[in-house]
């Protein structure tokens, strides 16, 4: 009797460790192929973007080519709005006909996703493959990403079965509703994607007129925490992950740029000297969807924390920011 | 079933799970008992210096050892005059119930239906891409979002209003 009581004990206590591994993995892995899928696919569709009572339509295309990744996204509705990217460059098009070149740093974009951010996400959220169904009329997995604290938003992502190329995103509040979402309403996938503007947009060949438009990217320069800035009550889960200096178009001096992540969400805050042509703007909360803007003038600085996270996240960041530098 | 329940205090399980379990907890009978007694183990461990076993029994003979009053209770009673005052007090709340109602009623439909909206405290929404859109544009150079989603993640930093 003593023996097999034993044994059933345990079996008991080794049945959840060895069953949690393979199905951690698995979960995963759909993450893995995802950031493989969103670099490696040819692609075109429209693309909806919806949050409260607000819906825009995109469209949006990805080639690989000899050249490397080609990606574009239009507005559809409004003014013309335009991302043309080709590897890490990035030009953006808004309704002033002007293009701007938006820089970027090439050597922190990998097409997998890096061990140091697969840590952060673990610690913050559970990742688990939830259900099966149907998005664009492709059978898709969805992947959801529950925080492990309401200083988060929640994520369910839907991933093409085949390709894992994601093809429906929701942000999800603390209980569970749905408060901004992305979603392919068509889409091709593989080779008859049309590759014509390509070239036509190349922005070498680009008029002259339009070229007179087009702007340098900002010089950024990096620092490693030489500012003398930091962030008092830093949310839990969240690591910094670069600290800059960086201009700001239509501003006098630059500003300190201070990012940090939790592996799925970031949050930036932003440091400018009040002069004579910064007024402070317009100080308070402001939020699109799941994207919070909060500003505040503290002495002579103003302070501005963008991040997709919740309110109360983007607030505990500004009012704790201080200088501790000589 | 055990292995749930103990996954459920630490808040390891999703919604839906959650939803289950609670409804077969509800439905089984002696699973009362199994939630008790994970929840007196798991006090237990976190603040062992607070386990006194036998407590029912100590307040029980405590009790015994109280001596019982017996002194009579104070009577209440009501007074005549303020009997007649409170009548008075709710006749005209009656009638200032009645007259309010009157009010209310002669209202406009529209100003009632304003009224019985939630009031509901917003954040302002993003002003247009002017000012804003250099914030969100160096913000999403960093965001992780875009190792997922590629380039439909600018479509935060190029919304219209």
């Amino acid at each position: 009797m003593k023996p097999a009581w034993f044994l059933a004990v345990a079996l008991w206590a080794c049945a959840p460790a060895a069953s949690a591994d393979p199905l951690w993995q698995d979960d995963l892995n759909w993450l893995k192929t995802m950031v493989v899928a969103a670099r490696q696919t040819d692609y075109s569709g429209i693309f909806v973007y919806q949050y409260d009572n607000h819906v825009e339509t995109f469209h949006i295309s990805h080639v690989i080519d000899h050249e490397g990744e080609h990606s574009r996204l239009n507005g559809m509705d409004g003014a013309r709005r335009e991302i043309i990217r080709k590897n890490d460059q990035v030009w953006c098009y808004l309704g002033d006909g002007k293009a701007k070149r938006v820089g970027r740093s090439g050597d922190r974009r990998f097409p997998a996703i890096l061990p140091e951010q697969l840590s952060l996400l673990n610690e913050n959220y559970q990742i688990k493959q939830t259900e099966e169904g149907r998005v664009a009329g492709f059978h898709a997995h969805a992947v959801v990403f529950k925080p492990r604290d309401v200083l988060r938003y929640g994520h369910r992502m839907w991933a093409h079965s085949d390709s894992g190329l994601l093809l429906k995103a929701e942000v999800l509040d603390e209980r569970g509703r749905v408060i901004e979402q992305n979603t392919f309403t068509t889409l091709t996938l593989g080779g008859n994607v049309d590759r014509s503007w390509i070239n036509a947009n190349r922005l070498d060949s680009a008029p002259p007129d339009q070229a007179a438009h087009l702007e340098d990217p900002p010089e950024v320069e990096s620092l490693a925490g030489a500012s003398g800035w930091q962030v008092g009550l830093l949310p839990p889960g969240f690591k910094k992950v670069i600290e800059m200096r960086r201009p700001l178009r239509g501003k006098k001096g630059p500003a300190t740029h201070m990012v940090f992540s939790d592996g799925m969400a970031s949050i930036s805050v932003f440091i400018e000297t009040l002069d004579g042509d910064r007024d402070g703007g317009h100080p308070g909360l402001s939020s699109r969807g799941a994207m919070q803007v909060y500003s505040k003038v503290s002495g002579d600085y103003l302070l501005t924390v963008v991040g997709e996270v919740p309110p109360r996240t983007v607030m505990q960041v500004a009012d704790s920011v201080r200088y501790s530098g000589q | 079933m055990k292995q749930q329940v103990s996954a459920l205090m630490d808040g390891e399980l999703f919604d839906d799970e959650a939803e289950a379990l609670l409804d077969k907890l509800k439905h089984n009978p002696g699973a009362d008992g199994e939630w008790r007694t994970y929840h007196l183990i798991g006090d237990v461990l976190r603040h062992p210096d607070h386990a006194y076993p036998g407590i029912g029994t100590a307040v029980r003979e405590r009790l015994q050892a109280e001596p019982t009053v017996l002194a009579p209770g104070r009577r209440t009673g009501h007074n005549a005059r303020w009997f007649a005052l409170s009548a008075a007090a709710s006749v005209m709340g009656l009638a200032l119930v009645a007259w309010m109602s009157l009010q209310v009623g002669s209202e406009p439909p529209s100003q009632m239906a304003m009224l019985q909206q939630p009031i509901a405290v917003r954040p302002a929404s993003l002003p247009g891409n002017k000012g804003m859109s250099d914030y969100l544009m160096a913000h999403h150079e960093f965001s992780p979002r875009a190792d997922v989603q590629g380039t439909a993640s600018y479509i935060r930093t190029v919304a219209d209003q």
